[in-house]
């Protein structure tokens, strides 16, 4: 398909910009500077004719018309719009397991994943160029891992790993028991280090010599794999995404974690009835990340429409948002969701960093992706206008730094 | 593929050692291994303010007889503190200004369906996480793991399935309150339909236990059952006056757990019946064993009132009731719409029940939960008193419920259960303008959808026009005392 309209720099030799009228593949160098009409940068708003500085797959540098050094290749878009990769911060795309529900925090959303799917390739060219992928189950299934969605093996996908610890609560009995048993994991790691503490405290106290009683270390147990998960999220390195449908789940969920601390997201799949309005300032004052599908939903019992992510957002919530089906029709629509969203009062600004940064927070990634900024990867996304306008075509996808889909990839 | 996880357990192990800070900022809170977390949960307690509300200016209709026109309710903690006239409030307490209007002890229902307190409107799928099409399987077991929930009684009280699955948000319990219920019997549990959590909300939930009196089997069965529960009851006497001697002491075997409790007063016991045969049997159980029965049902009770009334049985009727009488029999039979006023006329306790215990936007309009006032207004037609006609969706079914020490009339150190309406409870055109439970808001007409188009209610109005005016001119708020009346020394007047 042609784009006539773009003028693009596709001959490196020449050095500055370059005003080739060609709608080929984009072949990028190791070290090149994109000058287009808008960039959403996410972190610090819109920016207007904005230049990249892209190097080894990485952004270097970005700002209104920066000057560039003669001899770095530049690729003009005049006309284009720039915002990053979007993050599905939640998926279970190219995953093949089944699970019960149990308390399992060991497993790993890696197990699953079955490198260089189809389905990776689908959305990559729908603009996601991060995932996060979670394990199959309820209760406390495991860990999650955050991937490219280009590679044909797990190393060339992998970006890290664990990313977060997945959690269900739901208002019953079992759900809240499981929740609970798995912080007795830690309960009882902490029993065992107390113990070995006093085992240790008497051996330093019965040791005659002044030096070996210097030269003695104590040594926690090492945890079983089981607990270590859960041992990370009490101490601040994981944190925890906890699905939940209903408002009601959430005063549970409460209830269970009493005063234990640690991070975590909410999950929640906006369904019509859903009351999560009852505790929108609940959840606001804590500043809490609702993982959610950007969708218009019902009122309980009524037919009056409610925007619920506007209404969290304005409580105080973060937003990131996930397609209300996760497969590739879901991210398809992806876009178009959220604009309805900001046609019913969402900010847009919030409304497109749900679908870039927060999605980043969710995988503990937003120090490398999410946002359009020096230090962070390439994954960029070239439209044609404003992306959350519904004729707006999407030109291409980079990721690292290469444009991987879309009419300008190879 | 080797997990990471494991390959860094003993990296975490060395972290956790090299990181004592981060190890002693957790360990007390989010482990709560430390003595010291108690301590610091009993100060919190000591800081925590107290929370004063005040109801201001209704209509007060006690529940217990009394009626105080234009008095205040003043709340503390979700409790009544004080009723009366010139209150003095404390500094910072809120206000509802409901002059005009009347205010009610809230409403309890019994015997409602679980939806009340767990239900919503769109359909369950309480196996949301698991994938019915990739995991049929588990989709399948999971539904049987629900069922195999029983429920669990731990050392705090109560603890159980019903207060695992309970919703505050479920439109169900907005529907209750709206029609004025703000406590509810369902599963055999009594509940309270609170809107703002889930602490505290299961009040009771080993009231009473069923006794079958129907047919002469089962007639027997139970009499036996009464009978040696009796005759226990007296062998412990006699045991326990000679000395408690050992090896002496009477079997409980063989004995009828549930009837002894009864007979011991630690359980109410309930029977289903409407035939006056059943009635006068368990009339002449009641009073040969010296229980009060609970008679679920009685449509014939007014045949034999006075056995029940001698008895003083504890009805819970529905008043509205029909059935015609037997032509071939010799006594009278069938319903009576003065079945409830006969009853009360003999001693009988009456508690009104509604037809239909479902709860619904979709269901027969006036014989689901909705219509609980209603009901009690059919009694006022067939002769009941109306006071007593109150009591009866009030006071009597918490008695039924073994909860009238905390809800069923507004008596200070009850719960702050209160109805805010512009005219008589019981009357087919009233509607609940506003429902408090445990001194909060819990249902406000205007603002939920389901009634806000009828007769919109202006104490809301009131109260927003009175914040607006104060923002308006800000001297007016500040009163050295904290309230609006202008007087700035009142509070140096009390203790």
């Amino acid at each position: 398909m042609l784009f006539p309209s773009i003028v693009l720099g596709a001959t490196v030799a020449l050095a500055g910009s370059i005003d080739a009228s060609t709608t080929e593949a984009v072949a990028t160098p190791n070290l090149f500077a994109l000058r287009v009409g808008t960039a959403e940068t996410i972190s610090h708003g819109t920016i207007p004719n904005a230049v990249i500085l892209i190097e080894n797959g990485r952004i270097v540098m970005v700002g209104e018309d920066l000057p560039i050094e003669r001899g770095i290749p530049t690729f003009d878009f005049p006309d284009a719009v720039v915002m990053p990769g979007m993050v599905g911060s939640r998926s279970r795309l190219g995953l093949d397991g089944r699970a019960g529900t149990d308390i399992t925090p060991e497993l790993s959303a890696a197990f699953e994943l079955e490198p260089g799917a189809k389905v990776f390739g689908d959305v990559l060219e729908l603009g996601v160029t991060t995932l996060g992928l979670y394990p199959a189950g309820g209760g406390i299934p495991g860990v999650g891992i955050a991937v490219r969605t280009k590679g044909s093996t797990f190393e060339e996908m992998l970006l890290a790993e664990p990313t977060n610890l997945s959690m269900y609560i739901s208002s019953n009995e079992s759900a809240k028991k499981l929740i609970e048993k798995g912080f007795e994991l830690v309960d009882k790691y902490m029993e065992d280090v107390a113990k070995e503490r006093e085992k240790f405290d008497k051996a330093v106290e019965k040791e005659k010599d002044k030096k070996k009683k210097e030269e003695m270390v104590f040594t926690p147990p090492v945890p079983d794999e089981k607990a270590l998960p859960m041992l990370r999220l009490v101490t601040g390195e994981l944190r925890a995404v906890i699905g939940m449908r209903k408002a009601a789940d959430y005063l549970h969920l409460m209830d269970v974690i009493g005063e234990r601390e640690f991070d975590w997201d909410v999950q929640a799949n906006l369904t019509d009835d859903g009351d999560f309005f009852y505790i929108a300032d609940r959840l606001g004052a804590a500043g809490r990340r609702m993982i959610v599908n950007p969708s218009i939903t019902l009122h309980p019992g009524t037919r009056r429409e409610r925007n619920l992510p506007k209404e969290l957002h304005e409580a105080g919530c973060k937003l990131a948002f996930v397609p209300e089906s996760d497969s590739v029709g879901g991210f398809r629509d992806l876009r178009a969701d959220v604009a309805t969203l900001v046609r019913y009062g969402l900010d847009r600004q919030v409304g497109l960093r749900a679908l870039t940064l927060e999605g980043a927070e969710v995988i503990g990634m937003a120090d490398q992706l999410g946002s359009i900024d020096a230090g962070k990867f390439a994954n960029l996304l070239l439209f044609d206008g404003d992306p959350l306008e519904a004729g707006t075509e999407l030109l291409g996808v980079m990721l690292d730094g290469d444009f991987v889909a879309g009419d300008l990839a190879d | 593929m080797k997990h990471l996880n494991s390959l860094n357990a003993a990296a975490f192990a060395a972290a956790l050692l090299a990181a004592p800070t981060l190890w002693a900022a957790t360990a007390p809170t989010a482990l709560g291994l430390a003595p010291t977390t108690s301590v610091a949960a009993d100060d919190d307690e000591d800081e925590k303010e107290d929370e004063w509300h005040l109801v201001a200016g209704g209509d007060v209709y006690t529940g217990t007889g009394a009626v105080l026109r234009g008095a205040s309710i003043l709340i503390k903690n979700g409790l009544i503190h004080e009723i009366g006239y010139d209150l003095f409030v404390p500094e910072g307490a809120g206000e509802t200004d409901v002059s005009g209007y009347r205010v009610y002890p809230g409403l309890i229902a019994l015997g409602a369906t679980s939806r009340v307190t767990t239900g919503r409107f769109a359909a369950e799928d309480p196996t949301w996480a698991i994938d019915p099409l990739s995991d049929p399987d588990e989709w399948m077991t999971s539904f049987e793991d629900e069922d195999l929930d029983l429920p669990t009684v731990d050392q705090d009280g109560f603890k159980s399935r019903y207060i695992d699955s309970y919703d505050p948000f479920s439109p169900y319990m907005t529907l209750a309150l709206a029609n004025g219920i703000t406590a509810c019997e369902q599963s055999g549990a009594a509940f309270k339909l609170r809107r703002d959590g889930i602490e505290g909300v299961v009040m009771n939930e080993d009231t009473s236990t069923n006794f079958n009196m129907r047919g002469g089997s089962a007639r027997q069965r139970t009499r036996d059952g009464f009978a040696g529960a009796a005759k226990y009851l007296r062998d412990m006497a006699t045991w326990e006056r000679r000395g408690k001697p050992k090896d002496d002491e009477p079997s409980t075997r063989g004995v009828d757990t549930n009837s002894l409790r009864v007979l011991r007063n630690e359980l109410d016991a309930t029977f289903f019946a409407d035939d006056r045969l059943t009635l006068l049997a368990i009339a002449r159980l009641a009073q040969d064993y010296g229980f009060r029965p609970i008679v679920q049902g009685c449509r014939e009770g007014w045949i034999v009132a006075d056995e029940l009334g001698r008895a003083g049985a504890l009805v819970v009727l529905d008043p509205r009731e029909r059935s015609w009488n037997d032509p071939e029999s010799l006594y009278e039979s069938g319903s009576s719409i003065e079945n409830a006023a006969i009853l009360h006329r003999s001693g009988c306790q009456i508690a009104v029940r509604t037809p239909s215990a479902s709860i619904d936007t979709s269901g027969i309009a006036g014989r689901d939960l909705l219509s609980l006032s209603l009901q009690a207004g059919y009694a006022i037609r067939g002769g009941l008193d109306e006071e007593v006609a109150l009591a009866a969706i009030t006071l009597v079914p918490a008695r039924v419920l073994g909860i009238d020490h905390r809800v069923g009339s507004i008596e200070v150190g009850k719960d702050a259960d209160l109805l805010v309406t512009r005219g008589d409870i019981l009357h087919y055109e009233t509607l609940v303008d506003l429902a408090f439970v445990m001194g909060k808001i819990a249902y406000d007409k205007n603002k939920e959808l389901y009634y806000a188009h009828l007769q919109p209610h202006q104490i809301a109005a009131d109260l927003e026009a009175d914040a607006a005016a104060e923002s308006e001119d800000g001297s007016e708020a500040d009163d050295a005392d904290g309230d609006t009346d202008g007087d700035a020394d009142e509070s140096g007047d009390d203790d």
